[in-house]
C-alpha cells in the first residue's frame, strides 16, 4: 500500500510540473458569456449581503482599484495597459476576498464570498488563454495607488468588485487581440 | 425650437466643466440666429454683447447650421421622442439618459408657473473619489404648459457611481447617484429591411445596429410583427444579432414589422429604444396548407366510413330497393321445385300438404272435369238390350285424349255458360243410350230424366286417333230432367249448340219432347243417365245398329264426380261420361 501510495504521489508530482512547465496550446476563450457569468455572480453577492447587519462582522479596511472607464482616454491606453490594471485589480479583489473570509462567521456567506474567489481564480486562467500574463498571483502589484483606493465595508468592497468586473475587465476580453482575430 | 436647443447643445459640447463668458455669449448668439434666422418659438437669451469677432464665428456657425439643417431637426425630432419616453419611464429626478459612450444628457420638469429661468438653476455632479463639477443648465418650454431643463455631458466616466445634485437659488431640489452604463437610451436601429427566405411562412428582417463600439455584443433587440390591419402582434427578442428569421406567418398575407434596441443588462443597461417606423412585406402564396390537406383527407375518410356504416346496416333494405327479389311461391309449395322441377301434376300427385289447396283449382271456372271418350262401334247386328260398356278410348294417346277432353270440356263449359249453375248439375252430361224398345222398357228411363248429346264433329279428320281402336264418333248425350218440359226449356235453352270448336254439338232431350228421340248415326253408344233425385245412374246403352253388331263390346267405367256442396243444390253426385 505504502509503495502504491509513494507511486501516486511522484505521479502527480511529475503531472503538475509538466503542467507548469510545457506550454500548453490553450484556445482562446473569447465567448463573453463566461465573464457574464461572474459579474451576474458578483451582483448576485452584492445584492445579498447588502442587508447584512454590521456589514456581516466584517471590520477592516481594503485596498480596491478604480473601476471608473472613460472610453475617450481608455482608447488611448494600448492592451497591455489595461492588462495589467485588469490584472492588479484582480489580485487586489483576491487579497480582499481572503481576508474577508477569515471574518465572516456564517456559513452562506463564506460560501458566496469562496464562489467570488473561485470566479476570481477563474478569470485569471481566461486572461492567460488570451495570452496575457496572469499577474493576480504576484504579490506586487505594478500599478501605483492612485489607482486604487480604500473601502471599508464588505458591500462597498462587493460593489466596487462588481463594477470592475462589468467595466474593466470587460473591455480588456472585449478588446483582447486573440479574441478580435477571431471576430473579424 | 428645438432646433435651437440642439444648437446649443453643439455649441456646448467644448464646455462642459467650465463657466466661460465667451462660450456664453456665443450660446446666446446662437440663440438670437436660431430665433431670427428659422423664426421659432421662444428661446432664452442670457446676454445680448457680442464682439466683431464672434459675429464672423457665427455667421460660418449659420452656414454650417444651414447646410446641416436637415440632420440636426431630424436630431431635435429624436430628442423630443426620448424626452417623452423617459418622461413616462423614469421616475427619478433628474432624468438621465446616454445616447453613446461617452455623453450623458439629464433634463427635468417644472410647471410653467413656479418655473424660473435657466440661471436660477445649478447641476452639480460629481464622480466618485473626484471632485465636484457643474452642468450649465438651458431651458425649452413644452407642451402642457410645461418648462424642462437640460445639462448635457459630453465626457463620462462609466462603472463609476456619479452623484447629481440640482440646486435652485441654492436650494437642492433634485438628488440622485446612478451609474451611467446602466441609463443607455440608444436611437433605434436604422436600415430595418424586410426580405423572404424562400421558404413559405417566412420572412427575414435585417438591420443595422447602433454603432456603439465595444456594445455590439452586449445589445438586445425586441421585432414586433402584426397582419396588416390587425391589432394583435407578436414580439420576438433576439441578442447580439443584426437579423432575424420570422416563422409561422400566413402565406400570401402582409405583415407590418418594427424594431427597437435595449442593452442587454449584464454591463450595460438601460431603456428600451423607440420603435422603428414600420416596414411592410408580403409574404410569399401559400401551397396547400400540409396541415389543412391532411385534415380534409381525415375528415373525407372519416365520413366515408360512416357512409359505408350507414350502408351496412341497411344493406337489405337497400337490396330490396336496388334489386328486389323476384317472388317465388316456393315456400308456398314445398317441394315442387325442388324435388319435381316445376312440375305441377307430379307434386299435386305425390304431395299431401298442397291438397287442401287442390279443390279452388279445380272447382274454379275452368275446371277441367275428366271426360271418358267412347269410342265409335261399327255397325252390327242388334245387341241385346243388355248395357253394353261403351268402349272407353283409351288408347288415345294421353296426349290426344287430354286435348280431346279439355275440347269436350271447353265446348261444354262454353255451352252451359249461359245456364244458372244451380242448373248445373242437371246439366251434366249424361250418356245414355236408350234402345227404343226398351226405351220405356228401361228402368232408369224415367221421364224426368233428360238426355243430352254430345256430338263430336270433324274431329275425326283433325286429330291423328292411331290409337283409337274405335273411331269416337258423335256421342249424344241424351239429357233427362223430371221438370217439366217447358220449364226445363226455359231454364235450359236450346242445347243445340255447337262448340265453338265445332267438334261438339248437343242435343236435349227436351227438343224432342214426346221421347221420341231419334238416335243418330249409323250407330252411337249411349250411356243412359237416371237422376233419381238422390243418385244418378248411368248406363251405357248402344243405338239399334250397335245393337245389331253384337260384336262390339261396349265397355264402360264408373266414374264419379265429387262436387263440393256448394256447387251441387241438389247434392246428387253428378256422374258423365262421354
Amino acid at each position: 500500500m505504502s509503495s502504491i501510495s509513494g507511486l501516486v504521489a511522484v505521479l502527480l508530482t511529475v503531472l503538475q510540473w509538466a503542467g507548469r512547465g510545457l506550454p500548453s496550446p490553450v484556445r482562446p476563450i473569447c465567448d463573453p458569456r463566461v465573464l457574464d457569468r461572474f459579474i451576474m455572480e458578483a451582483r448576485d453577492t452584492e445584492n445579498a449581503l447588502r442587508g447584512c447587519k454590521a456589514g456581516c462582522g466584517v471590520t477592516g479596511t481594503f485596498v480596491v482599484p478604480l473601476t471608473n472607464v472613460d472610453f475617450v482616454v481608455l482608447e488611448t491606453k494600448d492592451t497591455e495597459e489595461q492588462a495589467l490594471e485588469v490584472q492588479s485589480g484582480l489580485f487586489l479583489f483576491g487579497q480582499a476576498l481572503g481576508a474577508v473570509r477569515e471574518s465572516v462567521s456564517r456559513a452562506a456567506v463564506k460560501s458566496l464570498i469562496d464562489n467570488n474567489k473561485s470566479n476570481i481564480h477563474s478569470l485569471g486562467q481566461v486572461l492567460r488563454s488570451l495570452h496575457i500574463k496572469d499577474l493576480s498571483l504576484s504579490p506586487a502589484p505594478a500599478v501605483g495607488d492612485s489607482a486604487t483606493r480604500k473601502v471599508s465595508s464588505l458591500s462597498e468592497l462587493l460593489r466596487v468588485h462588481t463594477n470592475f468586473l462589468r467595466g474593466k475587465v470587460r473591455l480588456l476580453l472585449t478588446n483582447a487581440p486573440a479574441c478580435q482575430q477571431n471576430s473579424t | 425650437m428645438h432646433n435651437c436647443v440642439a444648437l446649443s447643445i453643439v455649441s456646448q459640447r467644448q464646455t462642459v466643466t467650465k463657466r466661460d463668458g465667451e462660450n456664453r455669449r456665443l450660446e446666446l448668439v446662437a440663440y438670437q440666429l436660431c430665433s431670427t434666422t428659422e423664426r421659432v418659438g421662444r428661446f432664452v437669451l442670457r446676454d445680448k454683447k457680442m464682439t466683431n469677432n464672434n459675429l464672423n464665428k457665427l455667421l460660418v456657425f449659420c452656414v454650417l447650421f444651414c447646410a446641416q439643417k436637415t440632420s440636426i431637426v431630424h436630431g431635435a425630432q429624436a430628442l423630443e421622442t426620448k424626452v417623452a419616453l423617459l418622461l413616462h419611464a423614469e421616475p427619478e429626478n433628474p432624468k438621465c439618459f446616454a445616447e453613446g459612450m461617452s455623453d450623458l444628457t439629464c433634463f427635468w420638469e417644472e410647471d410653467e408657473e413656479r418655473a424660473g429661468s435657466a440661471d436660477q438653476y445649478s447641476f452639480i455632479y460629481t464622480y466618485q473619489n473626484e471632485n465636484s463639477s457643474e452642468c450649465s443648465v438651458t431651458a425649452l418650454p413644452a407642451a402642457g404648459g410645461k418648462r424642462l431643463y437640460f445639462c448635457r455631458l459630453s465626457q463620462t466616466q462609466l462603472f463609476v457611481p456619479l452623484d447629481i445634485r440640482v440646486f435652485r437659488d441654492e436650494l437642492l431640489i433634485h438628488n440622485r447617484s446612478l451609474f451611467i452604463e446602466l441609463v443607455f437610451l440608444l436611437d433605434p436601429p436604422a436600415n430595418l429591411t424586410l426580405t423572404s427566405t424562400g421558404t413559405q411562412g417566412q420572412l427575414k428582417a435585417s438591420w443595422l445596429p447602433p454603432s456603439l463600439k465595444y456594445m455590439g455584443d452586449s445589445m438586445m433587440y425586441e421585432v414586433s410583427y402584426t397582419m396588416a390591419g390587425s391589432h394583435i402582434g407578436k414580439v420576438e427578442e433576439v441578442q447580439a444579432s443584426s437579423e432575424l428569421i420570422l416563422r409561422g406567418l400566413q402565406s400570401g398575407t402582409k405583415y407590418k414589422v418594427r424594431i427597437r434596441v435595449k442593452l442587454d443588462g449584464i454591463s450595460y443597461s438601460g431603456y428600451w429604444s423607440t420603435w422603428t417606423d414600420p416596414v411592410l412585406m408580403e409574404t410569399m402564396p401559400g401551397d396547400l396548407d400540409p396541415l389543412i390537406v391532411s385534415l380534409s383527407l381525415i375528415i373525407s375518410l372519416v365520413l366515408t366510413l360512416l357512409s359505408l356504416l350507414v350502408l351496412m346496416s341497411h344493406r337489405r333494405f337497400l337490396l330490396k330497393k336496388i334489386w328486389p327479389i323476384i317472388p317465388t311461391p316456393e315456400s308456398k309449395f314445398q317441394g315442387l321445385f325442388k324435388v319435381y322441377g316445376g312440375d305441377f301434376q307430379e307434386w299435386l300427385g305425390h304431395s299431401t300438404g298442397g291438397l287442401w289447396l287442390r279443390p279452388a283449382y279445380f272447382y274454379s271456372e275452368e275446371f277441367p272435369a275428366p271426360l271418358e271418350v267412347l269410342s265409335e262401334v261399327s255397325l252390327g247386328p242388334a245387341l241385346p238390350s243388355s248395357a253394353l260398356p261403351p268402349k272407353a278410348s283409351e288408347a288415345l294417346g294421353e296426349e290426344d285424349e287430354d286435348e280431346k277432353l279439355k275440347r269436350v270440356d271447353s265446348a261444354l263449359m262454353e255451352g252451359w255458360r249461359e245456364t244458372p249453375q244451380e242448373h248445373w248439375p242437371m246439366d251434366q252430361l249424361r250418356a245414355i243410350h236408350q234402345h227404343p224398345a226398351p226405351w220405356t222398357q228401361s228402368s232408369l228411363l224415367e221421364s224426368h230424366d233428360a238426355y243430352v248429346t254430345l256430338n263430336a264433329q270433324n274431329h275425326s279428320g283433325e286429330e291423328p286417333l292411331d290409337d283409337i281402336l274405335e273411331e269416337t264418333l258423335p256421342l249424344q248425350v241424351l239429357f233427362a230432367s223430371g221438370r217439366t218440359s217447358s220449364e226445363s226449356r226455359s231454364d235450359l235453352g236450346s242445347f243445340q249448340q255447337s262448340s265453338g270448336l265445332g267438334r261438339l254439338s248437343s242435343q236435349s232431350s227436351f227438343e224432342y219432347p214426346n221421347h221420341t228421340w231419334p238416335p243418330k248415326g249409323p250407330g252411337y253408344t249411349y250411356m243412359a243417365v237416371a237422376d233419381s233425385g238422390v243418385s244418378m245412374d248411368y248406363s251405357p246403352m248402344s243405338s239399334s245398329k250397335i245393337d245389331d253388331i253384337g260384336k262390339g263390346v261396349i265397355y264402360t267405367n264408373e266414374y264419379k264426380n265429387e262436387i263440393p256442396a256448394h256447387r251441387r243444390p241438389i247434392g246428387t253426385p253428378i256422374h258423365f261420361a262421354f
